[in-house]
């Protein structure tokens, strides 16, 4: 599993912030001391570091520059401070994203997961394989025994996110919202035409059932 | 300078002089001297008098005119104490000098106000500051507490998010300090930011989103154009129609400029109210009767930031049929510049 590092001086906050992402499949650790920032975070040597600027002791840039003379690990920095000088200053000390509180969390985990990808670049297979079938990334197919069937973008994604939240119900507004997050802006009406086809496209493989309604509630992949 | 007035102001004087030549006139008649004197010394006294009276009175005329001359093309009249040359007479001495210990005065007067301003607005950025830790804490006490009553009170909570940001534009639009940095940036990136901020609300009210031929760049301070495009687009919002609502969001390039388009099919505003909308406090039919709680900041806001970034905001609206907004982006590198 990979290792997340809060840096953030707000007690309360960076307890959050832990709960948040060890429910979404993260070891997530905590600085509680801020004398040796720099050490103990090479020390935990995590996969990311969300790191805040307003830090007692050491500021935050500093660190960001200090770390990034030892090491490569991605760091996403949190910070109160609304403007373009603090966000250019911490991408020049190499920081990965800049990102201002309050934040919307998903963008957070998105941006998270995206960042880890990347530093994973191979270790990471582009296929999501889900028993019943697999989802090719790289060229947006579905393939089952042998037989392959082309996704359009967006259901590729309907389909990945259902997969990665199987058997829970999915509300409509969840599916659109991650939609949104990837810039396609779907409305109602489009997205029910979306999980048709996707359904239509299911069925093709003899898989229709795993994909169900639950009226006024969302969807379901079993 | 008036002549006439320079007399006036001169007739104890003359008075004495004609006074002083009537006594002289009147010794010379009675003893007897020769004819030649009797005029000569008359007429010398007063050419003498006449002779140094126009002198110093072109002088003076000169010297005044030309400080009312450069004060009538000076933009900030305070300046003059600057620009104006050292008198050659006193008066004009006298006046310059108390025209500088004044502007002095002035000067620390306003600079005074000027701390107290800049002051108030680092404690408001300050204030800001620490206040966004708490509203960070509680949405992920929300997030990692999903029910309908923690939704209900993250609703609200965007509300205050969109307050607190607005009293930090605000505080910036009013110092003379420049707080935004122009650089390179692309309306697309703006324009996403600002539509996956407001998403969940888009989303739930079923707003139909319509963005194309945005891909372009601009030289602009992307912070403070994303807080302007919020704006806008919390309008459309706020002022959207039941039916099928939708906000289109394009760009045209011209010539001399590219301009941002973002239109809604909302409730609009009344034609007589058109005028006002960028007037501070000002909230029109909308905001008074449709239960949305205007407060007139938002759209005074835009205007005032736009001002300072260059930009030209332009508002164009049918009631009943919608709400056209456009942001125009001077193709010039002067805002660079400035």
């Amino acid at each position: 599993m990979q290792k997340i590092l809060i840096v953030e001086d707000d007690e309360k906050l960076r307890n959050e912030i832990e709960i948040f992402f060890n429910n979404n499949g993260y070891k997530a650790e905590t600085l509680k001391t801020f004398n040796n920032t720099i050490q103990d975070i090479l020390q935990i040597n995590p996969s990311l570091i969300l790191l805040d600027i307003n830090l007692p002791g050491a500021d935050g840039q500093y660190i960001c520059k200090e770390i990034r003379k030892q090491s490569n690990i991605p760091i996403i920095i949190i910070t109160s401070r609304n403007n373009e000088i603090d966000e250019l200053l911490s991408i020049n000390y190499g920081a990965d994203h800049y990102i201002t509180k309050p934040f919307n969390i998903q963008i957070l985990l998105a941006k998270t997961n995206s960042i880890l990808r990347r530093s994973n670049m191979g270790k990471i297979q582009d296929q999501i394989n889900a028993k019943d079938f697999i989802i090719n990334l790289s060229n947006s197919t579905i393939i089952k025994e042998g037989k392959e069937i082309e996704l359009t973008k967006n259901e590729l994604k309907i389909l990945k996110y259902l997969t990665e939240n199987r058997n829970k119900i999915v509300p409509r507004e969840e599916i659109m919202e991650y939609l949104w997050e990837s810039e396609s802006y779907i409305d109602d009406n489009t997205l029910t035409v979306n999980i048709t086809r996707l359904r239509n496209k299911l069925e093709e493989l003899n898989l229709k059932q795993l994909l169900e309604t639950k009226r006024g509630q969302g969807y379901i992949l079993k | 300078m008036k002549i006439t007035n320079y007399l006036k102001e001169k007739s104890i004087q003359i008075t004495l002089i004609i006074f002083a030549l009537i006594t002289i006139e009147i010794f010379l008649q009675a003893y007897p001297t020769s004819k030649f004197l009797k005029i000569y010394i008359p007429t010398i006294i007063l050419s003498t008098y006449l002779i140094t009276t126009i002198i110093e009175y072109t002088n003076k005329n000169k010297y005044y005119k030309k400080i009312y001359q450069t004060l009538n093309q000076l933009e900030e009249k305070y300046l003059i104490t600057e620009i104006i040359n050292e008198a050659d007479f006193e008066e004009g001495r006298i006046l310059k000098e108390i025209l500088e210990q004044i502007n002095k005065s002035m000067h620390e007067n306003v600079n005074k106000y000027k701390y107290i301003q800049e002051d108030y607005k680092e404690y408001i950025e300050i204030w800001i500051h620490e206040i966004k830790t708490p509203l960070a804490t509680s949405k992920m006490i929300i997030e990692n507490n999903k029910n309908e009553t923690t939704k209900s009170i993250n609703e609200e909570i965007n509300k205050i998010e969109n307050y607190i940001e607005q009293a930090l534009y605000y505080a910036r639009s009013n110092t003379v300090s420049k707080d935004y940095y122009i650089k390179q940036t692309n309306i697309k990136d703006i324009v996403n930011e600002t539509i996956k901020k407001n998403k969940t609300t888009l989303i739930e009210q079923k707003i139909s989103i319509n963005i194309h031929d945005i891909e372009k760049d601009v030289k602009t301070d992307s912070k403070w154009i994303t807080f302007i495009l919020n704006q806008i687009i919390q309008n459309s919002i706020k002022y959207k129609k039941q039916q099928q609502p939708q906000i289109e969001i394009y760009t045209k390039q011209r010539k001399e400029n590219i301009t941002l388009y973002i239109k809604d099919n909302g409730i609009g505003i009344k034609k007589n109210e058109l005028a006002r909308v960028f007037e501070k406090g000002f909230t029109g039919t909308n905001g008074r009767t449709t239960n949305k709680k205007s407060t007139g900041i938002g759209l005074y806001l835009c205007k005032k930031l736009c001002k300072k970034l260059g930009i030209a905001i332009k508002l164009d609206s049918i009631e009943n049929k919608g709400t056209e907004i456009q942001l125009i982006f001077p193709n010039s590198s002067y805002i660079q510049m400035q």
